[in-house]
């Protein structure tokens, strides 16, 4: 039986009607489906795809381009005043005043930034699951010392705590026993620190009421442990949460990032960051434009386009959410 | 006990107040077509007020304690000193609340100094100066609520300084009302004559200042009275804290009542001063090129030299201030303990490029040694050819020397592959930062894994720099300034192996060279100018050859200024305006 042409179709008649054709759908043919028909989030989906491949094949991308690599100090690149010329044929996006090429680092610096954007917000992730899932399953105790170590990290200046473990990893060998080196590794735990308890306070909201639900009962009375009721029975309830949450907090920890660049105390020079460029190229924003605008559109770009993701992703999976 | 210069903090202060740069500390000579010579003032318009704009707040309002550059200028203007530097000749001192020029017994361990009469502290104590108030100004140095950071360096050689804690120093004798009188243990009386055109020889009255130094801290810098032109607004009482001084905000100066042009070479023709404390050097140095009776006392950013340079060239001018830049390797542990090590670093660093991200030409000469343009030494030291070290021949680098240098330490490929991370600590913000990057990219050039940390300046000398237990490895962007024209200034405490010290070292590289030690010792009783220029002048050679820091840049000061207004350049401080000879047309 023809199902007819879908695009005469609304969307809810067309829901119905796979309903009366009684074609099963899984949950996740229904998400794409829904995404699919999103064309706002379909283009952030491909910024950021092109944006992770120009940051795995940065070396490729600027040798394409023809453009220097991000650390390369091009004496001629700079007037006899120290003033870094612009966008030219040479270098596409002009220079910073060490003659480095702002093109090659605004590409170089897409590595930063998603590297702590994807690892920092992983290991919030796991961290705020896990303690969600901890305190909302045990609840009691557990949850008394779990929720009020959530509350303390969360009355914490967020920016300060990081200047202060930053500050405090930033040297020689870094901390925890080598474990936390200078750069990106320190901003990464920074990054996570201070991200995980959103997280944590909504995972344990749902596991309260999920951990009621019949399923639940059922699975307990039939005996099984509590690791498999987490595992096997809340968590795979929770992942559309968690993966609209990540989504969300992807474009934060990016900010965050370039914020602890800013005031200096990211990833340490000469790595290109966006937020260090920024910093660096304040001052004489007036003259030397490009060094601050690429970088800036490059990260104003990222954080959009993870955050309008973010959006399309909690609409395809939960229709009904208000926005 | 010898303690020359101790200018590791102030050059830290200074060069924070500066916001661009360390090395925005002065240089002389040159060339480069800078141009224009110092003004003298004389003749300017009477009348109006000047305004100095500035990022940074005053350290200390307080004669015994001030140091930093802008502190030392605002002093110049309020206080009389024994002696002090006429506006363009920052080598020779002249009498200022001295009589005449300073007597100096044939042995060298008597200085004399008659103090002119007819000068009166302002309201409210608006009685006559004597002997006795410089005296008491002098011992207060010592008194640890006052601190002065240089009293015992030169001072120390007084008769019974070492034992001083503020009281009476036997060695400091006062006569009659007009004449004081100090006994050395020591041949120094004219090193000490020269550092009396520092603040802490200007008078205060003990009645007056004591009970505010009884204090921890003394409080006297907050009802400071002056023997200047100029002195801070106050109140009856001579409360400045609030009215002349909004700490943070705001210094107001007017003309000292009690002050008398007939005893005194300043012309102080403005009426009024104000300091404005705040905001972006990049801002404030906008409103002052296109501005009216505005004077930047912070170090203009490179940008701001070359819009001032190529299109308000009447409203810039480099001052041969004075300081040299260097980068200093720590000689103790690996891998810069080895010397040849340090000599391919030095080789291979572009400093011709370091120079360029800071300004270019205009804003200083390529250094080659340590004692800079304008500080007595400097030719005998090579001048601006250098003193004939192979490693710093070429300013932009030569690679093929580094090499070699890196092969006699035994690193045949001419790359490092000693594997261990080096940690270098340099200045945030540009351009500074950009040095300290220039620098990492020679180290990583030659094979060495680096992790550059880009702090303040107070955090790099305290922290880093000056704390030898820190094992710090580099730090490019230090410098040093001298504090009176002698060579002793630029290098005994710099460089002297016995002034490595376990906090607030000032000798960066921990260099610890018996021999360059003993020529220093045998250098500070030289006496004679054309002596003493020898002597330093060798010693400098003797430490550019060790490689133990790379000089890098002779500093030339820009200032920027008004359209309006005459700026004369203190050329023996930092070369900044002078408020007591500038004026407005």
């Amino acid at each position: 039986m023809s199902v007819g042409a879908p695009g005469l179709l609304a969307q809810e008649e067309r829901y119905e009607h796979d309903f009366e054709s009684g074609v099963a759908r899984s949950p996740w043919q229904l998400f794409w489906r829904r995404l699919r028909e999103d064309k706002v989030a379909l283009v952030a989906l491909g910024v950021i795809v092109a944006l992770v491949l120009a940051a795995i094949f940065a070396p490729l991308v600027v040798k394409l381009f023809g453009a220097p690599g991000p650390n390369v100090q091009d004496r001629n690149a700079v007037d006899a005043f120290g003033t870094p010329l612009g966008p030219s044929a040479g270098h596409l996006f002009g220079v910073d005043p060490l003659g480095r090429d702002v093109f090659a680092r605004t590409v170089y610096g897409a590595r930063v930034s998603l590297l702590v954007g994807i690892v920092g917000t992983g290991v919030a992730m796991l961290l705020g699951v896990a303690v969600g899932l901890l305190a909302g399953y045990y609840r009691g105790w557990v949850d008394t010392l779990l929720s009020r170590l959530v509350d303390v990290v969360l009355s914490f200046p967020v920016l300060l705590l990081g200047i202060g473990i930053a500050s405090a990893c930033s040297l020689g060998n870094g901390c925890v026993a080598g474990a936390i080196t200078p750069g990106v590794r320190t901003v990464i735990l920074v990054v996570a620190l201070v991200s995980w308890t959103s997280i944590a306070r909504i995972v344990r909201g749902q596991v309260l009421s999920l951990r009621e639900r019949e399923f639940v009962v059922a699975a307990r009375s039939l005996g099984a442990s509590n690791l498999r009721i987490v595992i096997r029975e809340i968590l795979p309830n929770l992942t559309a949460s968690i993966i609209v949450y990540s989504s969300l907090l992807l474009p934060q920890t990016i900010l965050l990032e370039a914020a602890l660049s800013f005031l200096g105390v990211g990833v340490s020079p000469p790595t290109a960051s966006w937020g260090w460029m920024i910093a660096d190229a304040a001052d004489n924003f007036d003259t030397q434009w490009w060094y601050m605008v690429f970088p800036g559109a490059a990260l104003l770009l990222t954080v959009l386009a993870f955050n309008l993701l973010g959006d399309g992703l909690r609409d395809a999976l939960d229709p009904r959410a208000e926005r | 006990m010898p303690r020359p210069v101790k200018r590791a903090l102030p050059l830290a202060l200074l060069c924070t107040a500066v916001a661009t740069a360390l090395g925005a500390c002065g240089s002389s000579g040159g060339n480069s077509g800078t141009g224009a010579t110092a003004d003298t003032g004389a003749g300017g318009h009477r009348g109006g007020t000047l305004t100095i704009l500035t990022s940074q707040d005053v350290a200390s309002l307080d004669p015994g304690s001030a140091y930093a550059s802008l502190d030392l200028n605002v002093l110049a203007a309020t206080q009389r000193t024994l002696y002090a530097y006429k506006p363009t000749d920052p080598t020779n001192i002249s009498p200022d609340l001295a009589a005449g020029p300073p007597q100096i017994s044939p042995d060298g361990k008597t200085l004399t100094v008659k103090i002119r009469s007819g000068v009166r502290f302002s309201p409210p104590v608006n009685r006559e100066v004597t002997s006795r108030d410089v005296a008491y100004a002098i011992e207060r140095g010592f008194n640890p609520h006052v601190a002065s950071p240089y009293a015992s360096t030169y001072y120390g050689d007084v008769v019974g300084a070492d034992r001083a804690t503020g009281g009476p120093i036997a060695g400091i004798q006062t006569p009659d009302d007009h004449t004081i009188v100090f006994k050395l243990s020591r041949p120094t009386a004219s090193l000490v004559a020269q550092a009396t055109v520092l603040p802490l020889s200007a008078p205060v009255p003990p009645e007056y200042a004591k009970p505010l130094d009884a204090k921890a801290p003394s409080t006297y810098g907050n009802h400071v009275v002056a023997t200047g032109p100029y002195m801070l607004t106050a109140d009856r009482s001579g409360t400045v804290l609030g009215t002349g001084y909004v700490p943070g905000r705001s210094l107001s100066f007017v003309r000292n009542p009690n002050w008398s042009a007939t005893s005194d070479g300043r012309p102080a023709y403005v009426d009024a001063i104000q300091v404005r404390i705040g905001g972006s050097t990049t801002v404030a140095g906008r409103q002052v090129l296109a501005g009216r009776g505005l004077v930047l006392a912070d170090s203009p950013t490179p940008e701001l030299v070359k819009q001032a340079y190529l299109h308000n060239r009447s409203q810039i001018f480099f001052s041969p201030g004075g300081g040299s830049n260097y980068a200093a390797l720590n000689t103790t542990i690996p891998p810069f303990d080895n010397a040849n090590l340090r000599k391919a670093v030095a080789a291979e660093l572009d400093r011709q490029q370091m120079r360029t991200v800071r300004g270019g030409a205009v804003v200083g000469d390529i250094a080659s040694h340590f004692l800079y343009p304008g500080v007595i030494g400097f030719e005998q030291a090579g001048g601006e050819q250098g003193t004939g070290a192979d490693f710093l021949a070429n300013p932009a680098g030569d690679r093929a020397l580094a090499a070699r240098y890196m092969k006699a330490a035994g690193y045949p490929s001419g790359r490092y592959t000693g594997g261990q991370m080096l940690q270098i600590v340099g200045l945030a913000g540009a351009p500074d930062s950009n040095d300290a990057q220039i620098f990492e990219q020679a180290l990583q050039d030659l094979g060495f894994k680096t992790n550059l940390k880009l702090v303040d300046s107070s955090v790099m000398y305290a922290r880093f720099c000056g704390l030898p237990k820190a094992r710090v490895q580099a730090c490019p962007n230090v410098g040093w300034i001298r504090d009176f024209a002698d060579p002793q200034t630029v290098l005994d405490v710099a460089f002297n192996g016995n002034d490595i010290a376990p906090e607030n070292n000032p000798n960066w590289p921990q260099l610890n060279d018996t021999a360059i030690d003993d020529a220093m010792s045998r250098a500070e009783l030289t006496v004679g100018t054309q002596a003493r220029a020898s002597a330093w002048g060798a010693i400098d050679r003797q430490i550019t050859a060790t490689a133990a820091a790379i000089p890098w840049l002779w500093d030339r000061q820009p200032n920027i200024f008004s359209a309006d207004v005459r700026c004369v350049p203190e050329l023996w401080n930092q070369g900044h305006c002078d408020f007591a000879y500038s004026s407005l047309k």
